[in-house]
């Protein structure tokens, strides 16, 4: 099974590449903390929708501000999934 | 009043490079290093080589703008550096940017289609439409910069960049504002952008890169697509005065006109890019221009055609002016040409050096006006008009003049 964050963070990542990884933590707010706009998010998305071959509905990602948020909602969606 | 400016060409990544092979009669024009044009009819074109946005910009707004809005990026930098005008509150709103795209981002789009065709509407880049807005050009250099006049595109082909001097000019001289950062930048190397002009029959087809542009010349036979950002800083002299900045040199006029004919073909009479002429020299007279920087683009039409607007506006004075084609050396850099050309006038007139017009070997009858062929020429020059002209049949010229300190 993938680590959701460890997955997470390589679409910031890949989404800032000017990010410093280490700041890439469960707190960290997108916008405040890692320079993520909600255009980033987006890209953000389609990342791990692709790596997790599901979809993130609109509605939930408009709520996210953390890094935590994002694996939470991943998370979720691969429970439901599974089940 | 002109303070300052930057360029990034196909002759270089600054202002003083690409002058110093202006006049030193170098071309720019080369095999496609961009794209694979194995499969194109034509394999030539005047790429910004050696251009790496990561010296300039960081890796978020390096990715985040298409190739042209880079070009924007870097040569605005240059331009404010260059007149020394530092942004902060006491003018932040006083400033304005408008820099023109012929095309915007071409490069952006076609990539994005390519995602939208094989993986579908929910894999298109958010970015996509930031990208390829032509005014993100001049949205960039306002974020970049911390401006917040006005900022807006503008787009006549490959006029845009005259027009966008032109237009900044009248802004400052109605009032309207202090200072403009204005120009143009494209970035149109691109598949689907040269299979487009290489249908429309607007291209050279000579594969020889550095004979291909010939304007003038009999045996010219079309354009050679270029690339690159020219963006200048024009000011009200009150303001230039008060910030004790350099003058470079003067806007003296601008004039703009429609063919109303073709919208690929210019007007074969010359007729409406000579009235733009006139009114671009509106309260000079025809014998205090000294030198025209003209559109010059190596198609068989427009070099015939130009020519007889310069006749129609200067009348017999026109055999004793000296006029060159920048785009003999920089290919066609499309809505920059406009700036860069502004901008090869002011060091002309500084300089004291007219560059020539190369590949002028077989003089063409109906192109017989001095063109400066081959190599450069001194020249006490103190107002000069440049040429553009576009698809769609604009006709804008900008005067320049030296500026004398009273």
């Amino acid at each position: 099974m993938m680590d959701v964050f460890e997955e997470v963070k390589k679409a910031l990542c890949k989404a800032n590449p000017g990010l410093d990884e280490s700041k890439v933590v469960s707190g960290a707010l997108l916008k405040d903390d890692l320079d993520i706009d909600s255009l980033d998010l987006v890209e953000v998305a389609m990342t791990l929708e692709d790596v997790f071959s599901l979809t993130l509905p609109e509605d939930e990602m408009e709520n996210i501000a953390t890094v935590g948020d994002i694996v939470s909602v991943i998370e979720a969606r691969l429970k439901v999934k599974s089940g | 009043m002109v303070t300052g400016y930057g360029a990034v060409t196909p002759l270089g990544l600054n202002v003083e490079d690409t002058w110093r092979n202006l006049v030193a009669g170098v071309s720019g024009v080369g095999y496609i290093s961009l794209f694979d044009a194995t499969d194109f009819k034509v394999k030539i074109a005047a790429e910004v080589r050696g251009f790496d946005p990561a010296d300039y910009l960081d890796a978020t707004t390096a990715r985040r703008n298409d190739r042209f809005a880079q070009f924007a990026l870097v040569a605005g930098m240059q331009a404010i550096d260059a007149a020394g005008l530092k942004v902060d509150d006491t003018n932040r709103y006083n400033i304005g940017v408008l820099i023109g795209s012929g095309v915007g981002g071409l490069d952006a789009l076609a990539e994005q289609l390519d995602v939208l065709k094989t993986r579908g509407p929910t894999r298109v880049s958010p970015f996509l439409v930031p990208m390829m807005i032509a005014d993100s050009a001049s949205s960039q250099v306002s974020i970049k910069m911390g401006i917040r006049g006005p900022n807006f595109g503008l787009i006549s082909a490959c006029a845009t960049g005259t027009d966008a001097l032109g237009v900044a000019y009248k802004m400052i001289k109605w009032g309207e504002i202090k200072a403009m950062v204005a120009g143009g930048a494209d970035g149109a190397v691109t598949p689907v952008g040269f299979a487009g002009f290489t249908q429309s029959g607007a291209l050279s087809r000579n594969n020889e890169p550095q004979k291909a542009s010939r304007p003038f010349d009999m045996e010219r036979d079309g354009f050679v697509v270029g690339e690159g950002g020219a963006v200048l800083v024009l000011e009200s002299l009150d303001y230039a005065r008060y910030r004790d900045a350099n003058i470079i040199a003067e806007v003296i006029g601008y004039g703009a006109t429609s063919d109303a004919f073709h919208i690929t073909q210019p007007m074969e009479s010359g007729e409406a890019a000579a009235k733009a002429i006139e009114l671009a020299l509106a309260g000079v007279e025809r014998n205090e221009v000294d030198y025209i920087n003209a559109h010059g683009t190596s198609t068989p039409l427009n070099d015939a055609s130009e020519t007889k607007a310069i006749k129609k506006a200067f009348g017999d004075m026109a055999y004793k002016i000296p006029i060159s084609s920048a785009k003999s050396m920089l290919g066609h850099m499309m809505g920059a040409a406009g700036a860069i050309e502004a901008i090869v006038c002011c060091k002309v007139i500084n300089e004291g050096v007219i560059p020539p017009t190369v590949n002028l070997e077989h003089p063409d009858p109906e192109c017989d006006l001095d063109y400066v062929p081959n190599v450069a020429r001194d020249g006490d020059v103190r107002i000069a008009i440049s040429n553009s002209f576009g698809f769609g049949g604009h006709n804008s010229v900008i005067a320049i003049g030296r500026y004398d300190g009273q």
